[in-house]
């Protein structure tokens, strides 16, 4: 990317902020209340009412169990279901300025992360104050983790938003798929509670791997890492490379069906 | 030296995509790498080479594809076939509003754009005052532009792509929304940016603006280049065909006056012309017509003459009896009639004459023939004649 083409995507994430953000809360403080008060409302829903019991949960217990896998979920579910129409959405700018239009389903996905790690940082804040051990080293051991789960969702967001523009119905499809895949991961729930063939059809959902690492480096403090976690990481970055030739290559005919 | 723009066989097909069908259908045949049978192709085999300090007008038709060619060459969409190569630092104003978002302020787009045109932060820090001041809309730069008149949102956007300091400048049928002040303020920009040896391309449905700001033109019709070359005998020809379209329009309407007396036009001509075509006289040199009426009962009919442009505009009409001018009998039933119009005033363009044949008494029209002529040459004038002028020293 060169110079005048890291300029466009600033203003693109600094826009895709203002508008989806900020536009609607009072400022910066709803940025880390709102997820707050998301934690607690899920606190109070398992804890209190489903008494939900994980067996390897930790120190901590079922809450911070949910909330280390939550938000990074959410970041990455957000972002590809954000991007799905971000080509659809510009085409105003498609049809009428040259540059490169990869630059919207990125720069819609760098906002989301941008701003759900922002909660995600004041979650954990808020879980050390509340008692639960945070390994703060495994917190900057997990940074690459969630470099890695970026880059996976930046693949998965160029894909469905080029292919959104040939095929409408991708936005109406997608939200379904991902709710499905969010039930699918281990978040919720333990995989280990799982009989023996669903755990071993998990271990091939690479959200899984991202939920696992998070929550033994961040809670667990275990940073064991075995040749089998290259998998994932190579396949993210096979999903970016493949997703990015498909978007060239289609990017060429955008305005034609826009 | 190496063209700015080179373009070579450049065409644009657009696939139907308008029902999800074809949306399928097209995509599938993108996939597959074949073409796609339904749409509409919009450019065909487009040649074109801009060399730096030129300065080309593109006109044509509404639908003949000049915003297309525009596009096309700021590769905001890529051609279907053909190359397209430019080596400059462009700076486009595609229509209205290129690329402002209606909710964002005029200040935000101002930025955007800028990032856009390939402007650093800093450099539009330093002009940002510039900017604001040539699109002079005051206080509401910080509002957003969907509250802003349209002539609003070109200001803005000329100014922030005067700023970035292009090579070649493109614009399409831009100015025209702006006010006469604008406007005025716009052209003087362009012609200070073409005297330092900028180049420009720009789309315009005014002749007037094309003959000022350009040195070339491309007539676009239906996709295809009808004529290039230099801006004068492009524009003369366009604007030729438009006054030939509303005239035929309007010919069925008016039915060519003569009630099919007695007298007849058995052959008109204008002496000069070289092989086949209509005449050609150059702006200024003399115009001859040949008339020869047909007289049944061998009286002198009067003879008519009148010039119109090719819209059907009357210019000028004169009979031989208002001249009291002697018909020369060739034979019993012959009479010629000569006429020369000295140093013809009318501006260059598509013109056509036409003979009558009249009663002896000059009241009945009874016959008409008519030839097409053209006068060529250069001249920013305006209108169809030359008014004989002069200009005196002022007080």
């Amino acid at each position: 990317m060169n110079l005048s083409s890291m300029n466009v995507f600033r203003q693109l994430v600094s826009r895709a902020i203002r508008t989806d953000y900020l536009e609607n809360m009072t400022g910066f403080a709803w940025l880390i209340l709102q997820p707050l008060v998301l934690l607690a409302v899920y606190a109070f829903v398992f804890t209190t009412i489903f008494k939900a019991r994980i067996p390897d949960a930790g120190a901590g217990g079922f809450v911070p169990y949910l909330a280390v896998a939550f938000w990074p979920w959410t970041a990455f579910s957000e972002a590809v279901l954000r991007s799905s129409n971000v080509v659809s959405a510009n085409a105003a700018l498609i049809g009428k300025v040259a540059f490169p239009s990869e630059l919207l389903p990125l720069s819609a996905v760098s906002a989301t992360f941008l701003m759900n790690m922002a909660g995600y940082l004041a979650v954990l804040v808020v879980l050390q104050l509340t008692g639960t051990p945070i390994h703060w080293f495994g917190v900057i051991a997990a940074l690459p983790v969630l470099a890695l789960l970026y880059v996976f969702a930046s693949g998965l967001a160029l894909f469905v938003s080029a292919l959104q523009v040939f095929i409408r119905d991708v936005s109406q499809i997608l939200p379904p798929l991902m709710t499905f895949w969010f039930f699918t991961t281990p978040i919720l729930y333990s995989s280990s509670i799982l009989p023996e063939q669903f755990a071993t059809l998990m271990r091939f959902n690479p959200m899984s791997w991202y939920v696992a690492r998070l929550r033994d480096f961040i809670l667990l403090g275990n940073y064991g890492l075995s040749l089998n976690d290259l998998a994932v990481p190579v396949l993210t970055v096979l999903v970016l490379w493949g997703s990015l030739s498909f978007f060239r290559r289609f990017s060429a005919h955008f305005e034609d069906f826009l | 030296m190496e063209p700015l723009v080179r373009i070579k066989g450049v065409s644009k097909f657009y696939p139907r995509v308008h029902r999800p069908r074809e949306r399928l259908r097209a995509f599938a045949s993108l996939m597959t790498g074949k073409q796609v049978v339904a749409g509409a192709e919009v450019l065909h085999d487009i040649s074109l080479e801009i060399n730096a300090g030129q300065s080309f007008g593109i006109i044509g038709e509404n639908g003949a594809g000049k915003s297309t060619l525009l596009k096309v060459l700021t590769r905001v969409i890529s051609p279907s076939s053909g190359t397209v190569e430019v080596n400059a630092r462009v700076a486009a104003l595609l229509e209205l509003g290129a690329g402002f978002q209606p909710e964002f302020s005029g200040i935000d787009n101002v930025r955007m754009k800028a990032a856009l045109l390939g402007m650093s932060a800093n450099h539009l820090d330093k002009h940002l005052d510039k900017i604001l001041a040539f699109a002079d809309i005051g206080d509401y730069v910080h509002e957003p532009v969907k509250h802003y008149s349209s002539g609003m949102v070109v200001r803005l956007g000329f100014a922030v792509v005067a700023a970035s300091d292009p090579e070649l400048l493109i614009t399409d049928e831009v100015l025209a929304v702006g006010d006469e002040s604008f406007q005025k303020k716009c052209i003087r920009w362009i012609e200070a940016f073409l005297e330092q040896g900028n180049t420009l391309l720009m789309v315009s449905h005014s002749m007037y603006l094309v003959q000022k700001l350009c040195r070339q033109a491309l007539w676009l019709h239906e996709g295809r280049c009808r004529q290039i070359g230099d801006v004068f005998p492009v524009t003369q020809s366009y604007l030729a065909y438009h006054e030939e379209r509303s005239a035929a329009e309007s010919r069925h309407r008016r039915s060519l006056k003569g009630d099919g007396g007695l007298y007849r036009v058995s052959d008109f001509s204008l002496p000069g012309s070289t092989g086949e075509g209509d005449r050609v006289i150059a702006f200024g040199e003399d115009l001859d017509a040949e008339l020869v009426l047909h007289s049944p009962d061998g009286r002198p009919p009067v003879a008519l003459f009148g010039v119109m442009r090719a819209d059907g505009t009357p210019v000028y009409g004169v009979a031989s009896d208002h001249d009291a001018i002697e018909a020369k009998m060739l034979d019993d039933h012959h009479y010629g009639f000569r006429i020369c119009f000295n140093t013809l005033p009318l501006l260059p363009g598509s013109y056509s004459i036409r003979g009558h044949a009249m009663d002896p008494q000059g009241i009945r029209l009874c016959d008409t023939a008519e030839l097409r002529f053209t006068v060529s040459g250069e001249s920013r004038e305006m209108g169809i004649v030359r008014l004989p002028h002069r200009w005196n020293p002022g007080e």
